[in-house]
């Protein structure tokens, strides 16, 4: 994150003998070159009177060529030969960015909130106006689809989201929140983006005014009449277009991410400074996670859809097993973790939706490789009792207390983890779906003795 | 200079008057200094106005602020030493942002130069919670219009006591002698005083993120990422916990050096010299900047 340097090397006749690529290409538009006198008025007067006081003196640049303005600071440093230039701070382009609005147009009006949030969308600031709602309690830090029930507009998209993806401005945002007592208010969020000077988005400032009595839409809204999961706030996951909103918004800018990050982080375009490698690497991860969110939120929307039912497949619990064994053998490898699999001749005929199936699986040993010790054992194991058909994940690791196996299947729970391993989505939705499929997903496990996942499902018979 | 004014009648000066002459006293006194621009004294007065009434209301949400106000500045404010710096510094701050701001532009990438994006991170770190709540402390710093103000939990426990005391005060005078009045207002003060949170504001925030950012060897990166970001509440934060100082003190310190003192201010944060240079440039185009020697250095 250091500040870019941009050198250039003055001779005792004040000609410029040496200069990175933007002084030289400022150099060149004024109509001069290497061994010319140097053609940019302000910063020849500054050199000058650094070489008449002999000391190093910085100043505010300023120059302009025929496509931009240009803003730095320049250091002149004065010696017997001439002067080394150091200028940082460069920019151009003098495009004034809404960083702080003009009071009237973030001023809280006449029943409204202000509001701003950060990059991800968590409030730092809520104040109201007058005759306004009072604002709710505890909006520090709360993100702003918890303080703001969104609501489609008539495309069925919602503004805010696209504001975020586009990094622009928005209005016409209805959203619901929490008025006094019981009561939801109708409002109408706008927004703009705010950026800092390295031009990175940092978050949206804007109001939310109470939206006007309408016959058909009333102000006040019962607080049962929303779609509001627990969990997610306003995210209206019951909307059966909201997966395919956020599936569409979000997957494709993140692949997008991920692959140019890989790009960069292989160094296939060339070497770069390892530290950016790194860097680059972790942006890939992160966008990997994401995804791996992404998805499973698309799933959660999916599964907690009133009537949501499995197919009944004919499947083979070992075949499965297997299956998922092939598609993370290589990351249990590095590890040195061996898996134990059912060996081909295991059949445990069962009735459930094969990829469903498979997906719990995968959940299940990609947990136990991210919490097994290194050159550790994972079994898996079939067997029948009674009408279940059962297959069983078993680690080594550090194991789950009796505490943590009550909660552990709950939305977001992650057990006290703050590695990167997870939503904390996977084994709510991993017990969601086999609950579907007419089975269950239960924990056996002990502090230091390994965890034990099994997951049960209708028993098929084989003639 | 009011001693040297002899009245010719029997009135006594009035207080424009001495005003005026005090003015000139001070001009007299340092002819080549630069002088208050308007924009400086409204920005002032307005935070000055903004705090007392939020802690009239601290000390009695049935006092009428203007009214209060409309006395203060007709007779004079009680506690104006005292004032003066805690609201100069945050108008200067203030001014120093806009005027920051309105310089944004959207730099164009070098040629050969890899941007750097930011990476994102899963789950929130300490760090993160910390720099969230230092925005939060940052932004109780402005009025519900978005004018900037002094949160009165960012006011330090001398001077909150006096303007309760000497609100109590108008307020007594306001409504005649009453003595039940008076317990009221005195156990009020009491109140208000005992149960206030000293340092809750943006201190505690910026010590907190301070402390996290040293404890993991983080605080130079931190600091040089805010001035790349042109970031000032941050960069006076750490280096106001850095330098064991009040944030206000810092940020009085900072928009009144001049360039060479700079990496001596910001010494406790170990930056590298090149990390500074947004930070002069952004203080050198800030003008009437009450830097010794005139009204700014540009």
């Amino acid at each position: 994150m250091s500040e870019r340097i941009i050198h250039g090397r003055i001779d005792r006749s004040g000609a410029l003998v040496s200069a990175d690529a933007p002084l030289l290409r400022l150099q060149q538009r004024a109509g001069a070159g290497i061994g010319k006198p140097l053609a940019l008025p302000h910063l020849a007067r500054l050199v000058a009177l650094a070489q008449r006081l002999q000391r190093d003196i910085s100043r505010p640049l300023y120059a302009a060529d025929d496509h931009s303005d240009i803003h730095a600071l320049v250091r002149v440093l004065p010696d017997e030969e001439g002067a080394n230039l150091e200028i940082s701070d460069w920019r151009a382009s003098a495009v004034t960015v809404p960083q702080m609005p003009p009071v009237a147009e973030t001023a809280v009006r006449p029943r409204s909130w202000s509001w701003e949030c950060d990059q991800q969308l968590r409030v730092v600031a809520l104040r109201e106006g007058r005759d306004a709602p009072p604002i709710p309690e505890d909006w520090e830090a709360c993100s702003l689809s918890e303080l703001f029930e969104l609501q489609p507009d008539e495309e069925g998209g919602f503004p805010v989201l696209r504001a975020l993806a586009r990094q622009s401005s928005f209005e016409g945002q209805r959203v619901r929140a929490d008025g006094s007592g019981d009561a939801r208010v109708a409002m109408v969020l706008t927004g703009e983006p705010l950026f800092d000077a390295t031009g990175r988005f940092t978050g949206f400032r804007g109001t939310a005014i109470v939206e006007e009595a309408t016959q058909s839409e009333p102000n006040h809204v019962p607080n049962g009449g929303a779609l509001v999961d627990p969990a997610f706030g306003s995210l209206p996951l019951s909307d059966p277009q909201f997966g395919r909103r956020i599936d569409g918004a979000l997957r494709g800018p993140l692949s997008r991410i991920i692959a140019t990050a890989e790009t960069i982080s292989g160094q296939f375009d060339g070497p770069i400074r390892a530290d950016y490698a790194r860097y680059a690497g972790d942006i890939a991860h992160a966008g990997r996670h994401l995804l791996g969110l992404v998805d499973d939120l698309a799933d959660l929307q999916n599964i907690e859809r009133p009537g949501f039912k499995a197919a009944a497949d004919e499947i083979d619990l070992g075949d499965l097993a297997r299956r998922a064994v092939g598609l993370l053998g290589m990351k249990a490898e590095e590890k040195g973790i061996r898996i134990d699999a059912p060996r081909t001749d295991d059949k445990m005929p069962a009735t459930g939706e094969f990829r469903r199936v498979l997906q719990v699986l995968l959940n299940l040993l990609g947990n136990a490789i991210r919490y097994s010790p290194e050159n550790s054992q994972i079994w898996i194991r079939v067997d029948r009792e009674g009408d279940r058909a059962k297959i069983t994940v078993a680690d080594q690791g550090q194991g789950i207390s009796s505490e943590q196996q009550a909660v552990v299947f709950e939305k977001f729970e992650r057990l006290g983890r703050t590695d990167s391993g997870g939503s904390g989505l996977g084994l709510y939705i991993a017990r969601r779906l086999a609950r579907a499929m007419d089975g269950d997903l239960a924990v056996e496990s002990a502090p230091g003795q390994g965890a034990r996942f099994t997951l049960s499902l209708p028993a098929r018979d084989v003639d | 200079m009011a001693e040297s004014f002899s009245s010719p009648g029997i009135d006594l000066p009035s207080p424009t008057l001495l005003a005026r002459l005090g003015e000139l006293a001070v001009f007299l006194a340092a002819p080549t200094a630069g002088r208050l621009t308007e924009e400086q004294r409204a920005l002032s007065l307005g935070i000055a106005r903004r705090l007392v009434a939020a802690v009239a209301d601290e000390l009695d949400p049935g006092i009428d602020g203007d009214a209060l106000w409309r006395d203060w500045l007709a007779a004079g404010v009680p506690a104006a030493e005292r004032l003066t710096t805690v609201c100069f510094a945050r108008a200067e701050e203030h001014r120093w942002r806009e005027y920051s701001a309105q310089r944004v532009t959207t730099p164009i990438p070098l040629e050969g130069v890899e941007e750097e994006a930011p990476v994102a991170s899963d789950i929130p770190s300490d760090i993160d919670r910390a720099y969230l709540a230092l925005q939060i402390a940052d932004r109780r710093r402005f009025d519900s219009y978005g004018n900037p103000c002094v949160a009165p939990a960012d006011v330090d426990t001398g001077l909150f006591r006096a303007l309760l005391l000497d609100i109590a005060a108008w307020r007594l005078a306001r409504v005649a002698k009453d003595g039940k009045l008076a317990a009221d207002l005195g156990e009020a003060v009491r109140a208000a005083t005992e149960g206030r949170d000293a340092g809750a504001g943006i201190d505690r925030a910026a010590k907190a993120y301070h402390d996290l950012l040293a404890g993991q060897g983080k605080l130079a990166d931190a600091a040089t990422a805010a001035i790349t970001r042109h970031d000032w509440v941050t960069v006076i934060a750490l280096s106001a916990v850095a330098a064991r100082r009040p944030y206000v003190d810092t940020a009085l310190a900072l928009l009144s050096a001049e360039a060479a003192v700079l990496p001596f201010l910001l010494a406790p944060l170990k930056l590298d010299r090149a990390a500074l240079a947004p930070l002069e440039a952004s203080l050198a185009l800030l003008p009437g900047r009450a830097v010794s020697g005139g009204a700014g250095d540009e």
